[in-house]
């Protein structure tokens, strides 16, 4: 038999009730659930950041350079699910060259590379010039040269230049707190603004996409904090893990104050897709929306983050559950990521059936080369921390 | 480095920001093709080169010129709405040379069948077949006209043209019921179908009519309470009128 015929074959018993033959199939798999998850964390690490430039949060100072790196390294692989998923990625540069306005989906380009140059790297930049020039100091050979590269070669570490550095960092994060906004909005503006899709088309997906990424940020630059301090055997710097669970937890109650209200909202709406949502939640869905994303990722961590904030526990039992707490959190958005990306994909359009999704091993759309994509931007990171170590201790530009 | 009253580090970032800019642009000229955008987001190019492509469709009216008495049979058939070519295939060489090349006349039942085939899919009424039941082995052509393919004479059941439902539902808890138990039917639909449509229940007191735990029906019938049985839906939501137990 045809090889499509038996793929179609053992797919349709698996799919139940109605549905059209173009949705038995997925269109979009893993990649797709790995973009707004990467994307999200990279707005919420640079959210995180801009709390201490601009609202004078100085208990998190020490995580501020880790952050801006982590939402480097994260944005830049948050193009490659996309590109790979799309396939021929060496034509991808020509939506820069005839920009369509009108397409959510041709700005993202433009949305990617502003949040890229002038945000974050030109932060950065400000942030590390004095630092650069330091380090070019004391290097040699193609460390230098590469120094010198990253500095554009300036040399001025006179005060007020240091100073116009601290200015335009203000500066850029300032423009940088709604940028971020707008990257990851953006995101769940493509989701919220398919309208044939009830599970997808809410006014409040950008909204609820934002705090979600604001929690996933969090927890990620307090779980790299916690790990990086380990490998350097350094304590953390206790003040500011409470600062950064705090954070979190609020973080957390408002991400979870968003869906329950999105949920209750479509609950009383109770359109004609109530009755095939209600059987998505409780079957396909079951497991990683109900159990993993709610349960594990949201209420568990937020009842263990209050336990250990607000309770006289040691400090080394408080980062433990801190840790374990932000774990789950990732766990939990990335669950999130998969229920609105996937779980949009599992009904019908009838609303009168459920197909199926089953991912493979390899491939590009597999498992392999997802959690290849996930382990890249720590990869990254740890080439940027070596290039630009963002530790307070080993800031040279302090000593000169 | 410094230009007038700019720190020397805007004064970097601004030659790289230019130089990046003049990168673009130079590879926006190399790589955007000069027509773009004249009449929409595309190359405007691309209709001329499209419509320089060798025309292989002559068109209905182009048949219809030496082909009158056919086009005339067919402009009040059923089939009024197909093209010629959509059949015999692509005809504008048949039209510049009507001797040498001449148009496919399909023989068989394969090129009926992408329309009349049965699939669950084709709207209720549009006349199916299933081929293996249906005057196996025939062509088409020995009984209908594809000119004209009004079937030869009225069909005496509703069968002939349903006959998916029929098989369903001689197999199912319904097999008894005429389809005139639930479909009132006017005559003229055998001989003109989809301007004399039968009529379907429309409420759920239909189908207690004879499922209620009141109805007057023999008691072997199945009875629920209508009242609280189902909620608001109708009964065809969870139950196939033509197989409502889902054996098939």
């Amino acid at each position: 038999m045809n090889p499509l015929y038996e793929h179609l074959e053992s797919a349709l018993q698996r799919v139940s009730g109605f549905i059209y033959p173009n949705e038995v199939e997925l269109h979009w798999g893993l990649l797709v659930v790995i973009y707004p998850y990467i994307t999200g964390l990279v707005a919420g690490a640079f959210i995180l950041a801009s709390l201490e430039k601009v609202f004078r949060v100085k208990e998190v100072e020490p995580t501020y350079r880790l952050a801006m790196l982590t939402a480097l390294a994260f944005l830049i692989v948050a193009p490659l699910p996309l590109l790979a998923h799309l396939g021929h990625p060496e034509r991808s540069f020509e939506i820069f060259l005839t920009p369509h306005f009108k397409s959510a989906m041709a700005m993202f380009g433009f949305v990617y590379a502003w949040y890229l140059m002038v945000v974050l790297l030109l932060e950065i930049w400000f942030e590390y010039r004095a630092d650069l020039i330091a380090w070019r100091k004391q290097s040699r050979g193609l460390k230098k040269l590469l120094y010198w590269i990253l500095s554009l070669g300036s040399k001025n570490t006179s005060p007020e230049a240091i100073a116009f550095d601290r200015k335009a960092v203000y500066a850029i994060t300032l423009i940088g707190i709604p940028s971020a906004f707008l990257l990851h909005g953006y995101v769940g503006f493509i989701f919220g603004s398919i309208k044939a899709n009830p599970w997808w088309s809410s006014v409040l997906m950008p909204i609820v996409f934002l705090f979600s990424a604001i929690v996933s940020g969090i927890a990620l630059v307090l779980l790299l904090y916690y790990i990086t301090s380990m490998v350097r055997r350094k304590t953390p710097d206790m003040p500011c893990l409470n600062k950064l669970a705090t954070f979190l937890l609020i973080a957390l109650i408002v991400d979870l104050s968003l869906e329950t209200l999105d949920f209750i909202h479509r609950l009383y709406e109770s359109e004609e897709s109530i009755e095939i949502l209600r059987r998505l939640i409780f079957s396909k869905l079951f497991l990683s929306l109900t159990i993993v994303q709610l349960l594990l990722g949201t209420i568990g961590p937020i009842l263990m983050l209050a336990f250990a904030r607000f309770s006289r526990l040691p400090d080394e039992m408080k980062r433990l559950v801190y840790f374990v707490a932000a774990a789950l959190v990732q766990v939990g958005i990335f669950s999130t990521r998969w229920n609105v990306v996937i779980g949009g994909q599992l009904f019908s359009k009838s609303l009168r059936g459920l197909t199926y999704y089953k991912l493979e091993l390899g491939g590009v759309e597999g498992l392999l080369f997802g959690v290849a994509l996930l382990v890249l931007p720590f990869v990254i990171l740890y080439v940027l921390v070596k290039v630009l170590p963002p530790w307070e201790d080993t800031r040279p530009s302090e000593s000169t | 480095m410094r230009v007038g009253k700019i720190p020397g580090q805007v004064v970097r970032l601004a030659i790289v920001l230019i130089a990046s800019l003049v990168v673009l642009l130079l590879v926006r000229a190399r790589f955007v093709p000069e027509s773009f955008g004249e009449t929409g987001h595309y190359r405007a190019d691309v209709v001329p080169a499209i419509a320089a492509q060798p025309i292989r469709y002559a068109g209905m009216q182009a048949c219809a010129e030496c082909h009158d008495d056919v086009a005339e049979v067919k402009a009040s058939s059923y089939h009024r709405g197909l093209t010629c070519e959509g059949c015999h295939g692509a005809a504008a060489d048949h039209v510049e040379d009507p001797v040498e090349a001449t148009p496919a006349v399909p023989s068989g039942r394969e090129s009926c069948l992408r329309c009349h085939e049965y699939l669950g899919a084709r709207p209720t009424g549009f006349p199916q077949i299933i081929e293996t039941i249906h005057n196996p082995m025939e062509p088409c052509a020995g009984c209908h006209d594809p000119h004209e393919p009004t079937p030869p004479a009225v069909p005496g059941e509703c069968s002939a043209c349903h006959r998916a439902i029929a098989s369903t539902k001689s197999v199912s808890h319904h097999w008894s019921l005429d389809c005139e138990t639930c479909h009132l039917t006017p005559q003229k639909h055998r001989e003109n179908p989809r301007a004399h449509l039968p009529e379907k229940p429309v409420a759920r007191e239909f189908c207690g009519r004879c499922h209620d735990r009141a109805a007057e029906s023999a008691a072997t019938v199945p009875r629920v309470d209508m009242a609280d049985h189902g909620g608001r839906y109708p009964c065809w939501q969870c139950h196939y009128p033509h197989d409502p137990e889902g054996h098939s």
